[in-house]
């Protein structure tokens, strides 16, 4: 009879690493066992005293045993979890949770990722597990947006990314700094330039919703399939697998039914505020 | 088809009572007296037992005075099902987790309505996957159900337009309904129901009673009834999904107090409290209702931060959204978020004017 919320996994903090002032990745070792997440899932992450909060999975290391998340402080549990030193530390994990990007579905085509801000959290294990199995896929290119080139996300391994074959990098950011060699503005603005098959490639996007909302009609207007552009949306998550109701987007509970949503499954509901 | 009906008094219905609790060892839940008012709970004797006293009810008016039969209350099955308030965990300091149970021992509910056997359906459905093995596990529970039907609809009733009430056809072990003079009907609707009426040693109700049950159930029915059907009603909400002009009219006098759902049989929504004491953080559930302004609010951000579309998230769930959830309408008619409404807000009115601006 046990409900979500006893069903705590004890994760040992082994490495913390500031991708910006206010974002940590923290890389969490699971002393208990859990099934390895699927690209797109998020966990439910405990601090003790304060509550718990949705986070994507960012990454996963030795099979699943080490799982990242990549956190921005925003209130209570994501402040404690960014500005905390947490190595050696212990953090409740529950999960995994949700339906991650359809992987095995994108295999023979072209695709198109795109990021913005924190939207970069659960698209980086898109880019890992393409990269590990990167003839299964068409050209790939990778759109990623940040407001200032100092809150881009993992800047340490962008490059190995332009290095894949057939793969391209585009960068861009709201406000420029230093010697920026990347795009200015909107990383929704760069979907037009991007070299891949519009008819016959998949879009996974991520970010801020009005910047998904801006990405799909971008989308259409290249002409991308609806059925092929999947975004990965956020509500209001106080349990993860449908006991609270709090995440309701329509007829969809966003915590079990998505977070990634095919675009044909939301668009009605996307054109109406707050359904 | 056709079981028999049993014929029976106001006495009967306190002996089945005593018989669930006493004969058959099951702890009783079901409407009782509580002061001035009817809440929900353990019935601990025949006493409680709302048996002879009606509401007035209306839109934002509730009183009890004595009368045949009484229609709802503020509270229902839910708040025992998935109570307004409970630990799910206690967290130590090591993240150990320390799980309260869900109570033990057998449960009958008692003279629950049939509107509220219909949320209780709508509850399973939803919570059908294993999401809420807390309620799973009060819902193994109950062993037996008693309905208390109603001849006599309140004001705020449109049970017969959500196909949920006045009378109940399955789904229960006994029903009874009160044809006045003191004269109650029984019916069984399982075979454990049966066992327990003949057990009672009730006789066959004469075939007068059954026909003057039938007008006043027929009677019941054209009373508790909306005038359109909710097939037009879901065709309405569904063309002014996106009209806020409509949402904003219809929810102008609402205050967000969320009151509607903390009455509401089908409502179901919680948040989580964590409770530190320094040690161990308690984590509690509780109920939190759509229409309050922190239920979507997030760090730097709001899923639905203007009213009308919390008022319309209650409104398109009930009609539209649960059925895809659960496959059952998940507004089972019974009224209470008219009557609780501090406002006046009439769900009803609601419905009738989406048809009116948005039918056709
Ligand atoms: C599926 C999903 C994945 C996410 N992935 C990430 C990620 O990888 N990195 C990251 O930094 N953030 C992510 N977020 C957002 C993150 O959950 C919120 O920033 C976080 O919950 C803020 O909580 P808090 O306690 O710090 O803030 P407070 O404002 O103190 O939070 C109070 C409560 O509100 C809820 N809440 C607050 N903001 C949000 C929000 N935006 N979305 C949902 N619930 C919220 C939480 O349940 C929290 O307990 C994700 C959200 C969702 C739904
Ligand atoms: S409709 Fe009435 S009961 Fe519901 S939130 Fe508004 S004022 Fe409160
Ligand atoms: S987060 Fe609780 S139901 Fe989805």
């Amino acid at each position: 009879m046990r409900s979500p919320f006893a069903e705590l996994r004890r994760g040992l903090v082994v490495g913390e690493v500031y991708e910006a002032p206010n974002v940590k990745t923290l890389a969490v070792r699971l002393v208990d066992e859990v099934p390895p997440p699927r690209p797109g899932q998020f966990n439910m992450v405990y601090v003790h005293g304060l509550g718990e909060v949705p986070l994507s999975v960012s990454g996963v290391r030795e099979g699943g045993r080490v799982v990242e998340h990549t956190v921005r402080a925003a209130g209570a549990v994501t402040r404690a979890l960014v500005y905390r030193e947490w190595r050696g530390g212990l953090i409740g994990l529950r999960g995994p949770y949700g339906r991650g990007w359809p992987l095995e579905e994108a295999e023979g085509h072209d695709l198109l990722v795109v990021a913005g801000g924190m939207g970069f959290a659960p698209l980086r294990p898109v880019l890992k597990w393409v990269a590990e199995r990167r003839e299964r896929y068409g050209r790939v290119n990778v759109l990623v947006g940040a407001r200032t080139p100092r809150d881009l996300l993992f800047k340490y391994e962008l490059e190995s990314y332009r290095g894949l074959p057939g793969t391209r990098l585009l960068l861009s950011v709201d406000r420029p700094e230093g010697a920026w060699g990347g795009h200015v503005g909107l990383v929704t603005d760069l979907i037009r330039l991007a070299d891949v098959d519009p008819g016959g490639s998949y879009a996974f996007v991520c970010g801020p919703e009005p910047m998904m909302v801006n990405a799909v009609k971008a989308l259409r207007e290249r002409g991308f399939r609806e059925d092929r552009v999947f975004l990965s949306l956020e509500r209001r998550m106080r349990c993860g697998t449908g006991f609270c109701g709090t995440c309701q987007l329509g007829h969809y509970f966003t915590c079990r039914d998505g977070p990634v949503f095919r675009l044909t499954e939301v668009s009605d509901y996307l054109a109406v505020e707050g359904v | 088809m056709e079981a028999p009906l049993y014929r029976g008094g106001l006495e009967d219905v306190a002996r089945l009572y005593t018989l669930l609790r006493d004969e058959r060892g099951l702890v009783v839940y079901g409407y009782r007296l509580d002061g001035g008012s009817i809440g929900f709970g353990v019935v601990r004797g025949a006493s409680e037992l709302p048996l002879r006293v009606e509401a007035e009810a209306g839109p934002g008016r509730y009183r009890l005075r004595s009368g045949v039969s009484f229609t709802t209350s503020h509270q229902s099955p839910k708040n025992y099902l998935h109570p307004p308030r409970q630990v799910v965990a206690r967290v130590r300091e090591d993240l150990s987790v320390e799980e309260p149970g869900a109570g033990e021992g057998g449960v009958a509910l008692f003279a629950v309505k049939p509107c509220d056997l219909s949320a209780v359906k709508v509850l399973d459905e939803l919570f059908r996957a294993g999401a809420n093995p807390l309620y799973a596990a009060r819902r193994g529970r109950v062993k037996f159900v008693v309905v208390e039907e109603c001849l006599r609809p309140g004001a705020t009733c449109f049970c017969s337009t959500t196909g949920s009430g006045p009378t109940a056809r399955e789904g229960f072990d006994v029903a009874y309904a009160k044809l006045g003079g003191g004269t109650v009907l029984f019916k069984p609707g399982s075979p454990a129901g049966q066992g327990v009426l003949e057990e009672m040693g009730l006789e066959e109700a004469p075939e007068s009673d059954v026909a003057e049950y039938r007008r006043l159930a027929e009677e019941a029915s054209r009373r508790a009834c909306l005038g359109v059907a909710v097939e037009e009603v879901q065709r309405a909400l569904r063309r002014l999904m996106g009209d806020r002009g409509f949402w904003e009219r219809v929810s102008e006098r609402c205050l967000a107090c969320s009151s509607c759902n903390m009455v509401c049989p089908t409502c179901f929504c919680t948040e989580l409290v964590d409770e530190y004491d320094g040690r161990v953080n308690t984590r509690v559930a509780q109920w939190v209702g759509c229409l309050s302004y922190t239920y979507g609010m997030v760090a730097g951000g709001h899923f639905r931060r203007w009213l009308y579309t919390r008022y319309r998230h209650f409104v398109l769930h009930k009609f539209l959204f649960y059925p895809v959830q659960t496959g059952r309408l998940g507004c089972v008619g019974c009224g209470r978020c008219v009557t609780w409404c501090p406002a006046g807000v009439d769900l009803r009115e609601t419905l009738l004017r989406a048809v009116g601006e948005g039918g056709g």
